[in-house]
Protein backbone atom coordinates (compact mmCIF):
# COMPACT_ATOMS: atom_id res chain seq x y z
CA UNK A 1 0.00 0.00 0.00
CA UNK A 2 0.89 3.59 -1.34
CA UNK A 3 1.13 6.15 2.25
CA UNK A 4 2.47 9.16 0.14
CA UNK A 5 3.82 10.45 -2.90
CA UNK A 6 7.02 9.40 -4.43
CA UNK A 7 9.12 9.98 -7.32
CA UNK A 8 12.74 8.53 -8.68
CA UNK A 9 14.40 8.79 -11.40
CA UNK A 10 15.48 12.26 -13.76
CA UNK A 11 14.46 14.01 -16.83
CA UNK A 12 17.80 13.22 -18.61
CA UNK A 13 18.21 11.54 -21.66
CA UNK A 14 18.01 7.57 -21.75
CA UNK A 15 16.34 7.94 -18.54
CA UNK A 16 12.50 8.27 -16.76
CA UNK A 17 11.04 10.95 -14.19
CA UNK A 18 8.69 8.73 -12.34
CA UNK A 19 6.00 9.63 -10.21
CA UNK A 20 3.72 7.93 -7.80
CA UNK A 21 1.00 8.73 -5.57
CA UNK A 22 -1.74 7.23 -3.54
CA UNK A 23 -5.07 7.06 -5.83
CA UNK A 24 -8.73 5.28 -5.83
CA UNK A 25 -8.03 3.30 -8.95
CA UNK A 26 -4.49 2.15 -10.87
CA UNK A 27 -4.10 4.83 -13.46
CA UNK A 28 -1.23 5.75 -15.62
CA UNK A 29 0.03 8.19 -17.45
CA UNK A 30 2.17 8.44 -20.02
CA UNK A 31 4.98 11.06 -21.64
CA UNK A 32 7.74 9.48 -24.08
CA UNK A 33 10.15 10.87 -26.42
CA UNK A 34 9.40 7.12 -28.45
CA UNK A 35 6.07 7.23 -27.37
CA UNK A 36 4.53 6.03 -31.24
CA UNK A 37 7.50 3.00 -31.47
CA UNK A 38 7.39 1.85 -27.64
CA UNK A 39 4.60 3.36 -26.02
CA UNK A 40 2.30 0.37 -25.63
CA UNK A 41 5.47 -1.73 -25.05
CA UNK A 42 6.17 0.80 -21.91
CA UNK A 43 2.52 0.68 -20.72
CA UNK A 44 2.41 -3.30 -20.58
CA UNK A 45 5.98 -3.01 -18.50
CA UNK A 46 4.65 -0.45 -15.92
CA UNK A 47 1.33 -2.62 -15.52
CA UNK A 48 3.52 -5.86 -15.42
CA UNK A 49 5.79 -4.24 -12.52
CA UNK A 50 2.93 -3.23 -10.73
CA UNK A 51 1.30 -6.20 -10.75
CA UNK A 52 4.14 -8.30 -9.28
CA UNK A 53 4.57 -5.60 -6.45
CA UNK A 54 0.69 -6.32 -5.96
CA UNK A 55 0.51 -2.50 -6.06
CA UNK A 56 -3.46 -1.74 -7.24
CA UNK A 57 -4.24 1.91 -6.13
CA UNK A 58 -1.84 4.06 -7.87
CA UNK A 59 -1.36 6.91 -10.35
CA UNK A 60 1.87 6.95 -12.02
CA UNK A 61 3.23 9.55 -14.26
CA UNK A 62 5.79 8.56 -16.32
CA UNK A 63 8.22 11.01 -18.04
CA UNK A 64 10.37 8.59 -20.40
CA UNK A 65 13.21 10.12 -22.15
CA UNK A 66 13.93 6.70 -23.89
CA UNK A 67 14.98 4.85 -21.11
CA UNK A 68 15.51 1.41 -21.54
CA UNK A 69 13.14 -1.52 -20.34
CA UNK A 70 15.25 -2.40 -16.79
CA UNK A 71 15.93 1.39 -16.40
CA UNK A 72 11.98 1.96 -15.91
CA UNK A 73 11.59 -0.83 -14.05
CA UNK A 74 14.24 -0.18 -11.51
CA UNK A 75 12.80 3.50 -11.17
CA UNK A 76 9.26 2.58 -11.05
CA UNK A 77 10.11 -0.19 -8.47
CA UNK A 78 12.03 2.62 -6.12
CA UNK A 79 9.50 5.32 -6.70
CA UNK A 80 6.98 2.31 -5.44
CA UNK A 81 9.46 1.65 -2.14
CA UNK A 82 10.02 4.85 -1.09
CA UNK A 83 5.77 5.75 -1.56
CA UNK A 84 5.12 2.57 0.55
CA UNK A 85 8.05 3.98 3.02
CA UNK A 86 9.82 0.69 2.28
CA UNK A 87 13.77 0.69 2.44
CA UNK A 88 14.42 -2.84 1.39
CA UNK A 89 12.31 -4.03 -1.51
CA UNK A 90 10.74 -8.05 -1.11
CA UNK A 91 13.60 -9.29 -3.58
CA UNK A 92 11.41 -12.59 -4.28
CA UNK A 93 9.04 -10.47 -6.09
CA UNK A 94 11.88 -8.38 -8.27
CA UNK B 1 26.25 15.07 -15.71
CA UNK B 2 29.27 17.17 -14.67
CA UNK B 3 30.75 15.76 -11.53
CA UNK B 4 31.94 19.25 -10.85
CA UNK B 5 28.19 20.51 -10.73
CA UNK B 6 26.68 20.52 -7.31
CA UNK B 7 23.01 21.21 -6.22
CA UNK B 8 21.71 22.74 -3.00
CA UNK B 9 18.57 24.15 -1.79
CA UNK B 10 17.88 26.62 0.82
CA UNK B 11 14.15 28.52 2.10
CA UNK B 12 14.21 32.28 1.20
CA UNK B 13 14.97 33.17 5.21
CA UNK B 14 18.36 32.87 4.36
CA UNK B 15 19.48 36.46 3.30
CA UNK B 16 22.88 36.28 2.31
CA UNK B 17 22.01 33.39 -0.32
CA UNK B 18 19.35 34.94 -1.86
CA UNK B 19 21.05 37.75 -1.97
CA UNK B 20 23.79 35.68 -4.09
CA UNK B 21 21.02 34.47 -6.34
CA UNK B 22 19.65 37.81 -6.74
CA UNK B 23 23.07 38.54 -8.52
CA UNK B 24 23.10 35.45 -10.38
CA UNK B 25 19.72 36.81 -11.82
CA UNK B 26 20.52 40.00 -12.48
CA UNK B 27 23.89 39.01 -14.35
CA UNK B 28 21.17 37.37 -16.97
CA UNK B 29 18.84 40.30 -17.00
CA UNK B 30 16.16 38.80 -14.64
CA UNK B 31 14.60 40.06 -11.33
CA UNK B 32 14.39 37.51 -8.73
CA UNK B 33 10.50 37.12 -7.61
CA UNK B 34 9.76 38.19 -3.87
CA UNK B 35 7.32 35.21 -2.83
CA UNK B 36 9.66 32.13 -3.69
CA UNK B 37 9.94 29.80 -0.34
CA UNK B 38 12.93 27.57 -1.74
CA UNK B 39 15.96 28.43 -4.00
CA UNK B 40 17.20 25.35 -5.55
CA UNK B 41 20.73 26.21 -6.90
CA UNK B 42 23.73 24.83 -8.97
CA UNK B 43 27.34 25.25 -8.31
CA UNK B 44 30.52 25.00 -10.42
CA UNK B 45 33.98 25.29 -8.45
CA UNK B 46 31.95 27.64 -6.20
CA UNK B 47 30.34 29.77 -8.82
CA UNK B 48 26.41 29.75 -8.98
CA UNK B 49 25.62 28.29 -12.79
CA UNK B 50 22.18 28.08 -12.29
CA UNK B 51 19.37 28.83 -9.82
CA UNK B 52 15.29 28.09 -9.68
CA UNK B 53 12.45 29.23 -7.55
CA UNK B 54 9.36 27.70 -5.86
CA UNK B 55 6.61 29.70 -4.82
CA UNK B 56 3.35 28.48 -3.73
CA UNK B 57 2.81 26.10 -7.05
CA UNK B 58 4.65 27.92 -9.45
CA UNK B 59 8.19 27.34 -11.04
CA UNK B 60 9.69 30.72 -10.87
CA UNK B 61 13.21 32.00 -11.78
CA UNK B 62 14.83 29.48 -13.46
CA UNK B 63 17.65 30.61 -15.11
CA UNK B 64 21.21 29.13 -16.29
CA UNK B 65 24.41 31.18 -17.03
CA UNK B 66 25.12 31.39 -21.00
CA UNK B 67 28.08 28.86 -20.92
CA UNK B 68 25.98 26.23 -19.61
CA UNK B 69 23.15 26.35 -22.34
CA UNK B 70 22.61 23.73 -24.83
CA UNK B 71 24.06 20.68 -23.55
CA UNK B 72 21.50 19.17 -21.44
CA UNK B 73 22.56 20.77 -18.03
CA UNK B 74 18.76 21.61 -18.07
CA UNK B 75 17.22 18.94 -17.80
CA UNK B 76 19.20 18.08 -14.76
CA UNK B 77 18.12 21.43 -12.88
CA UNK B 78 14.61 20.82 -13.98
CA UNK B 79 14.96 17.22 -12.23
CA UNK B 80 16.43 18.89 -9.20
CA UNK B 81 13.89 21.53 -8.76
CA UNK B 82 11.00 18.97 -9.31
CA UNK B 83 12.67 16.65 -6.93
CA UNK B 84 12.43 20.02 -4.40
CA UNK B 85 8.77 20.70 -5.08
CA UNK B 86 7.90 16.82 -4.80
CA UNK B 87 9.84 16.96 -1.57
CA UNK B 88 7.39 20.00 -0.49
CA UNK B 89 4.37 17.97 -1.61
CA UNK B 90 3.90 19.85 -4.43
CA UNK B 91 2.90 17.93 -7.20
CA UNK B 92 0.72 20.13 -9.41
CA UNK B 93 3.04 22.77 -11.13
CA UNK B 94 2.72 25.97 -13.22
CA UNK B 95 5.22 27.82 -15.16
CA UNK B 96 5.30 31.58 -16.46
CA UNK B 97 7.44 31.83 -19.09
CA UNK B 98 8.59 33.19 -22.46
CA UNK B 99 6.69 31.58 -25.67
CA UNK B 100 10.22 31.09 -26.38
CA UNK B 101 10.88 28.70 -23.63
CA UNK B 102 8.00 26.10 -24.57
CA UNK B 103 9.77 23.49 -25.89
CA UNK B 104 12.62 23.13 -22.66
CA UNK B 105 9.56 23.06 -20.40
CA UNK B 106 7.43 20.41 -22.73
CA UNK B 107 10.78 18.24 -22.60
CA UNK B 108 9.95 17.86 -18.75
CA UNK B 109 6.45 16.94 -18.92
CA UNK B 110 4.91 20.83 -18.96
CA UNK B 111 1.69 21.28 -21.36
CA UNK B 112 0.69 24.91 -22.87
CA UNK B 113 -2.32 26.49 -21.00
CA UNK B 114 -2.64 29.67 -22.82
CA UNK B 115 -0.10 31.87 -24.86
CA UNK B 116 -0.29 35.52 -25.96
CA UNK B 117 1.01 37.13 -28.04
CA UNK B 118 4.68 35.97 -27.77
CA UNK B 119 4.64 37.60 -24.88
CA UNK B 120 4.04 34.93 -22.47
CA UNK B 121 3.18 31.02 -21.86
CA UNK B 122 1.31 29.49 -18.95
CA UNK B 123 2.07 25.80 -18.77
CA UNK B 124 1.08 22.99 -16.21
CA UNK B 125 2.82 19.47 -15.71
CA UNK B 126 -0.58 17.93 -14.45
CA UNK B 127 -3.91 17.42 -16.09
CA UNK B 128 -5.70 19.62 -13.91
CA UNK B 129 -7.46 21.85 -16.55
CA UNK B 130 -9.21 19.54 -17.73
CA UNK B 131 -10.25 18.04 -14.87
CA UNK B 132 -11.02 21.64 -13.17
CA UNK B 133 -13.46 22.01 -16.49
CA UNK B 134 -15.39 18.76 -16.07
CA UNK B 135 -15.99 19.45 -12.28
CA UNK B 136 -17.18 22.72 -13.29
CA UNK B 137 -19.53 21.73 -16.14
CA UNK B 138 -21.85 20.40 -13.79
CA UNK B 139 -22.63 23.79 -12.88
CA UNK B 140 -23.56 24.69 -16.77
CA UNK B 141 -26.88 26.43 -16.64
CA UNK B 142 -28.75 26.99 -19.87
CA UNK B 143 -29.93 30.67 -20.92
CA UNK B 144 -29.51 32.81 -23.68
CA UNK B 145 -27.90 35.55 -21.21
CA UNK B 146 -25.25 33.62 -18.55
CA UNK B 147 -23.40 36.14 -16.65
CA UNK B 148 -20.07 35.99 -14.64
CA UNK B 149 -18.18 38.29 -12.41
CA UNK B 150 -14.75 37.75 -10.97
CA UNK B 151 -14.64 39.27 -7.58
CA UNK B 152 -11.66 39.19 -4.60
CA UNK B 153 -13.45 41.25 -2.24
CA UNK B 154 -11.22 42.19 0.66
CA UNK B 155 -13.72 42.03 2.08
CA UNK B 156 -17.17 41.79 0.52
CA UNK B 157 -19.03 45.40 1.16
CA UNK B 158 -22.71 46.73 -0.47
CA UNK B 159 -20.61 47.66 -3.35
CA UNK B 160 -19.85 43.96 -4.33
CA UNK B 161 -23.54 42.88 -3.60
CA UNK B 162 -24.70 45.88 -6.09
CA UNK B 163 -22.83 44.55 -8.54
CA UNK B 164 -24.12 41.22 -8.05
CA UNK B 165 -27.59 41.72 -7.44
CA UNK B 166 -27.24 44.22 -10.55
CA UNK B 167 -25.57 41.31 -12.86
CA UNK B 168 -27.92 38.42 -11.39
CA UNK B 169 -31.38 40.64 -12.59
CA UNK B 170 -30.05 41.02 -16.13
CA UNK B 171 -29.11 37.25 -16.99
CA UNK B 172 -30.89 34.09 -16.58
CA UNK B 173 -27.75 32.64 -14.39
CA UNK B 174 -24.59 34.20 -12.61
CA UNK B 175 -21.36 32.36 -11.86
CA UNK B 176 -19.11 34.76 -9.37
CA UNK B 177 -15.62 33.35 -8.96
CA UNK B 178 -14.00 34.32 -6.01
CA UNK B 179 -9.99 34.84 -6.62
CA UNK B 180 -8.32 31.86 -5.00
CA UNK B 181 -5.34 33.59 -3.10
CA UNK B 182 -4.18 34.59 0.28
CA UNK B 183 -2.17 37.14 -0.51
CA UNK B 184 -5.04 39.68 0.25
CA UNK B 185 -5.66 41.24 3.67
CA UNK B 186 -8.25 39.14 4.12
CA UNK B 187 -8.08 35.16 3.47
CA UNK B 188 -9.91 33.43 1.27
CA UNK B 189 -12.12 31.30 3.19
CA UNK B 190 -13.28 34.36 5.00
CA UNK B 191 -13.64 35.93 1.83
CA UNK B 192 -15.42 33.62 0.19
CA UNK B 193 -18.10 33.46 3.69
CA UNK B 194 -18.59 36.84 3.25
CA UNK B 195 -19.87 36.31 -0.54
CA UNK B 196 -21.85 33.77 0.07
CA UNK B 197 -23.79 34.99 2.96
CA UNK B 198 -23.68 38.62 1.44
CA UNK B 199 -25.34 36.96 -1.64
CA UNK B 200 -27.61 34.14 0.19
CA UNK B 201 -30.89 36.23 -0.59
CA UNK B 202 -30.13 36.07 -4.80
CA UNK B 203 -31.54 32.85 -6.22
CA UNK B 204 -29.61 32.22 -9.62
CA UNK B 205 -25.79 32.58 -8.20
CA UNK B 206 -23.23 30.16 -8.32
CA UNK B 207 -20.27 31.22 -5.78
CA UNK B 208 -17.37 29.25 -7.48
CA UNK B 209 -14.43 29.16 -5.30
CA UNK B 210 -11.14 30.05 -7.41
CA UNK B 211 -8.95 28.42 -8.84
CA UNK B 212 -5.53 28.50 -10.53
CA UNK B 213 -6.80 29.72 -13.85
CA UNK B 214 -7.88 32.91 -12.01
CA UNK B 215 -4.36 34.31 -12.52
CA UNK B 216 -3.78 36.56 -9.65
CA UNK B 217 -2.21 39.27 -9.85
CA UNK B 218 0.05 38.86 -7.18
CA UNK B 219 1.07 35.48 -7.95
CA UNK B 220 1.98 36.32 -11.41
CA UNK B 221 5.34 36.02 -11.89
CA UNK B 222 6.98 39.11 -13.83
CA UNK B 223 10.85 38.63 -14.01
CA UNK B 224 11.16 37.17 -17.43
CA UNK B 225 9.15 40.34 -18.66
CA UNK B 226 11.76 42.97 -19.94
CA UNK B 227 9.60 45.84 -20.20
CA UNK B 228 8.36 46.68 -16.75
CA UNK B 229 5.39 48.90 -17.88
CA UNK B 230 3.97 46.23 -19.49
CA UNK B 231 3.29 43.75 -16.73
CA UNK B 232 0.09 44.60 -15.88
CA UNK B 233 -1.31 44.45 -19.62
CA UNK B 234 0.62 41.11 -20.31
CA UNK B 235 -1.28 39.62 -16.68
CA UNK B 236 -4.09 41.19 -17.85
CA UNK B 237 -4.44 39.36 -21.43
CA UNK B 238 -2.84 36.35 -19.86
CA UNK B 239 -5.94 36.13 -17.57
CA UNK B 240 -8.83 37.38 -19.92
CA UNK B 241 -7.45 35.30 -22.71
CA UNK B 242 -7.69 31.88 -20.26
CA UNK B 243 -10.96 32.92 -18.87
CA UNK B 244 -12.32 33.57 -22.35
CA UNK B 245 -11.12 30.12 -23.99
CA UNK B 246 -11.04 27.66 -20.99
CA UNK B 247 -13.65 28.44 -18.32
CA UNK B 248 -16.78 30.82 -20.00
CA UNK B 249 -16.76 28.15 -23.20
CA UNK B 250 -17.51 25.36 -20.11
CA UNK B 251 -20.21 27.30 -18.81
CA UNK B 252 -21.51 28.94 -21.76
CA UNK B 253 -20.48 32.30 -20.44
CA UNK B 254 -22.47 35.08 -22.51
CA UNK B 255 -21.40 38.16 -20.40
CA UNK B 256 -19.00 39.31 -17.38
CA UNK B 257 -20.04 42.24 -15.38
CA UNK B 258 -17.75 44.57 -13.99
CA UNK B 259 -17.60 47.75 -11.39
CA UNK B 260 -16.48 50.96 -13.33
CA UNK B 261 -13.18 52.52 -11.97
CA UNK B 262 -13.37 55.90 -12.06
CA UNK B 263 -10.30 56.46 -9.96
CA UNK B 264 -7.87 53.62 -9.89
CA UNK B 265 -6.39 53.90 -13.38
CA UNK B 266 -4.72 50.27 -13.04
CA UNK B 267 -7.58 48.60 -12.39
CA UNK B 268 -9.45 51.09 -15.15
CA UNK B 269 -6.81 49.41 -17.30
CA UNK B 270 -8.04 46.27 -16.87
CA UNK B 271 -11.12 46.22 -17.47
CA UNK B 272 -10.38 48.23 -20.92
CA UNK B 273 -8.32 45.51 -21.72
CA UNK B 274 -11.08 43.15 -20.75
CA UNK B 275 -13.58 45.11 -23.28
CA UNK B 276 -11.22 44.63 -26.06
CA UNK B 277 -9.94 41.15 -25.32
CA UNK B 278 -13.54 39.67 -24.23
CA UNK B 279 -15.72 40.87 -26.95
CA UNK B 280 -13.39 40.44 -29.58
CA UNK B 281 -14.80 37.74 -31.56
CA UNK B 282 -12.21 34.30 -31.56
CA UNK B 283 -12.82 31.18 -32.28
CA UNK B 284 -16.52 32.20 -32.90
CA UNK B 285 -16.61 33.23 -29.33
CA UNK B 286 -17.24 36.86 -27.90
CA UNK B 287 -18.52 37.36 -24.08
CA UNK B 288 -19.98 40.86 -23.72
CA UNK B 289 -18.46 43.22 -20.92
CA UNK B 290 -20.90 45.13 -19.06
CA UNK B 291 -19.46 47.72 -16.88
CA UNK B 292 -21.84 48.51 -13.59
CA UNK B 293 -21.86 51.98 -12.34
CA UNK B 294 -20.52 51.66 -8.72
CA UNK B 295 -22.97 52.07 -6.25
CA UNK B 296 -22.57 55.39 -4.06
CA UNK B 297 -22.86 56.54 -0.16
CA UNK B 298 -22.31 60.08 0.81
CA UNK B 299 -21.73 60.63 -2.56
CA UNK B 300 -18.29 58.38 -2.89
CA UNK B 301 -18.18 55.04 -4.63
CA UNK B 302 -18.10 51.93 -2.09
CA UNK B 303 -14.86 50.22 -2.51
CA UNK B 304 -12.81 47.80 -0.62
CA UNK B 305 -9.99 49.93 0.08
CA UNK B 306 -12.16 52.67 1.75
CA UNK B 307 -13.43 50.25 4.14
CA UNK B 308 -10.06 49.04 4.59
CA UNK B 309 -9.08 52.18 5.50
CA UNK B 310 -12.25 53.03 7.90
CA UNK B 311 -11.21 50.03 9.30
CA UNK B 312 -7.53 50.80 10.42
CA UNK B 313 -8.87 54.37 11.88
CA UNK B 314 -11.60 52.09 14.04
CA UNK B 315 -14.55 54.45 12.29
CA UNK B 316 -17.18 51.13 12.60
CA UNK B 317 -20.21 53.98 12.25
CA UNK B 318 -19.11 54.86 8.91
CA UNK B 319 -18.03 51.42 8.19
CA UNK B 320 -21.52 50.18 8.83
CA UNK B 321 -22.96 52.06 5.93
CA UNK B 322 -20.57 50.43 3.47
CA UNK B 323 -20.85 46.75 3.90
CA UNK B 324 -23.35 44.12 4.77
CA UNK B 325 -24.69 43.38 7.88
CA UNK B 326 -22.94 39.96 7.91
CA UNK B 327 -19.64 41.20 6.72
CA UNK B 328 -20.20 44.10 9.86
CA UNK B 329 -20.82 40.98 12.26
CA UNK B 330 -17.67 39.59 11.21
CA UNK B 331 -15.23 42.66 10.87
CA UNK B 332 -16.62 43.94 14.62
CA UNK B 333 -15.47 39.98 15.71
CA UNK B 334 -12.28 39.97 14.61
CA UNK B 335 -11.43 43.47 15.03
CA UNK B 336 -12.87 45.55 18.05
CA UNK B 337 -11.21 43.73 21.22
Amino acid sequence: MLKKSAYAGTLESSDAYIQVSPHDKREIELESSVEEIYGEAIIVLIEKTLDEMKITDVFVKVQDKGALDFVIKARLQTAILRACDLSEPVWEVL
Amino acid sequence: MDAAVSFSRFDSTSARRVKRVEEFLSSVELKISSDIETFVLAKENGKIIACGGIAGNILKCIAISPEKRGEGFFLSLMTELLNTANDKGRKDLFIFSSPKNRLFFEECGFRLIQECDNQVILMENSENLAKYKKSLSQYKKDGTKIGSIVMNANPFTLGHQYLVESAASQCEHLHLFVVGEDASEFSFVDRLRLIKEGTLHIKNVTVHEGSDYIISKATFPTYFIKNRGEVNQIHAKLDLNIFKDHLAPTLGITHRFVGDEPHCKVTNNYNQNMKRILQEVSNSVSIKVIEVPRKQESSKAISASRVRGLLKEKRYEELSKLVPKSTFDFLIQKYRD
